[in-house]
């Protein structure tokens, strides 16, 4: 499977925020031996090089159905991503000291472009309640209702923890209200920044203003948030380390199990197994 | 909604290897949209062919069933999509805008902040994610008017 590296390295090394970043230990699969690793933890993509002024890229993994597991193996401060199923790895992390390894295995629990998506449905509600209470005058702050948001609503809220998959979401079925936000949150881009032309692109199309605003308007309510990725017929590739002279294939797979949702919620962040 | 379910898209390649660069390839393809990537897929194919990030890019209509995506990379490519219908153009823009985490980031700062000014509590708080880099309102946002210094 292609995966455009281009656009890969693009916004790796564009202006948009570093979510984490730092040497780590990455276990090879073969020989169980680690190779020190620079990673860069942006959105839902953990990247990975040799050191960080490198332009090569090594491999980048997709965050998205996978289990964060932390362990104190042999004196050493370890972690892991469990992707289950068929054809899926998990990936072994070793960390310098705990403080680096908890801190990265909170980083990357709430790296997933799931639990950003109910987070912010989450939010969107409360910020129209909160919103509607101001307008009917109870404008006290810290009122009962904001501050509970999982009372009385929809019941993906109580079940949101870092590290959770939800199994279904039940949208309200709300309409979409006339007023929008501001046009400073809409989307834009950093400029680029100067690199190294590609000499083989064709270039077919001229050089346009690299802003970027959304031609529909500022984000609707919740309620109207796509559906990306959560119906349970789906299944998707993951996407494997690809770039390196060990050409690997990238894969993208969705995972869809009500067992591992239990697991992770349940489940104690330290495996001593 | 267009991203739960494949939708067979004609998919217009722009990067033609051809030497008449007024060639234009038109290829039919399965596109699902899958979290922050779209993936395209031959349409009786189970392995996709490939996937695009949708991050740092630009969706624009290009005509009533055209719908472009532009990647502010270095050589700006441009991909084309034209659809079955005006209103699957215009849901499809709608879902891919939405898809990205930037995008999402940016909605999740900006409640984070309004909440935070209308009633005075973080709303992060509950979820344990205070503190977490990716959640700063100081990051690439235009601060709110109100002191956020608390968050």
């Amino acid at each position: 499977m292609k995966l455009h590296e281009k656009i890969l390295t693009h916004y790796l090394s564009c202006t948009s925020p570093v979510d984490k970043e730092g040497y780590l230990y990455k276990k090879k699969e073969r020989n169980a031996s680690y190779q020190r690793r620079w990673f860069v933890l942006k959105a839902n993509l953990l990247f990975y090089q040799e050191r960080p002024a490198d332009r090569h890229l090594l491999g980048v993994i997709v965050l998205e159905g996978c289990a964060v597991r932390s362990s104190e193996f042999d004196g050493q401060f370890t972690f892991s991503l469990v992707f289950q199923g068929p054809g899926l790895k998990t990936y072994r992390f070793a960390a310098e000291d705990r403080q680096t390894q908890e801190s990265w295995v909170k980083a990357l629990l709430s790296a997933s472009h799931c639990y950003l998506s109910l987070l912010v449905r989450d939010l969107g509600k409360q910020y129209e309640e909160a919103k509607q209470q101001q307008s009917s005058g109870e404008s006290r702050p810290g009122s009962s209702a904001s501050a509970q948001p999982g009372k009385g609503h929809s019941q993906s809220l109580t079940l949101l923890h870092p590290g959770a998959l939800l199994p279904t979401q039940e949208l309200r079925p709300a309409g979409r209200e006339g007023r929008a936000f501001s046009a400073s949150y809409a989307l834009h881009a950093p400029s680029i920044p100067t690199k190294v032309v590609n000499k083989k692109s064709p270039k077919l199309w001229p050089k346009r203003n690299a802003h970027v605003t959304p031609i529909n308007g500022p984000a609707p309510l919740y309620g109207e948030w796509p559906l990306v990725g959560l119906d349970p017929l789906e299944e998707f590739s993951k996407l494997h380390d690809y770039y390196g002279q060990e050409v690997k294939q990238v894969r993208d797979e969705w995972l869809r199990s009500r067992q591992a949702q239990e697991e992770h919620r349940n489940k104690d962040l330290i495996d001593l197994g | 909604l267009p991203g739960t379910q494949p939708t067979a898209l004609a998919h217009c390649n722009v990067d033609c290897t051809s030497e008449n660069t007024d060639c234009v390839v038109v290829k039919k393809r399965l596109v699902k949209l899958v979290v922050n990537f779209l993936f395209y897929f031959k349409t009786d194919e189970e392995e996709p062919l490939g996937a695009l990030l949708l991050e740092q890019c630009r969706v624009e209509r290009e005509d009533s069933q055209v719908f472009s995506i532009a990647f502010l990379d270095e050589a700006e490519r441009k991909y084309l999509f034209e659809c079955d219908s005006e209103e699957q153009c215009v849901e499809w823009i709608d879902s891919i805008i939405k898809a990205s985490y930037e995008f999402m980031r940016k909605n999740l700062i900006f409640y984070r902040t309004e909440i935070h000014r209308l009633t005075g509590k973080d709303p992060l708080e509950q979820y344990g994610i205070l503190d977490e880099t990716r959640f700063q309102v100081s990051n690439g946002l235009p601060l709110m008017p109100k002191d956020t210094s608390s968050m």
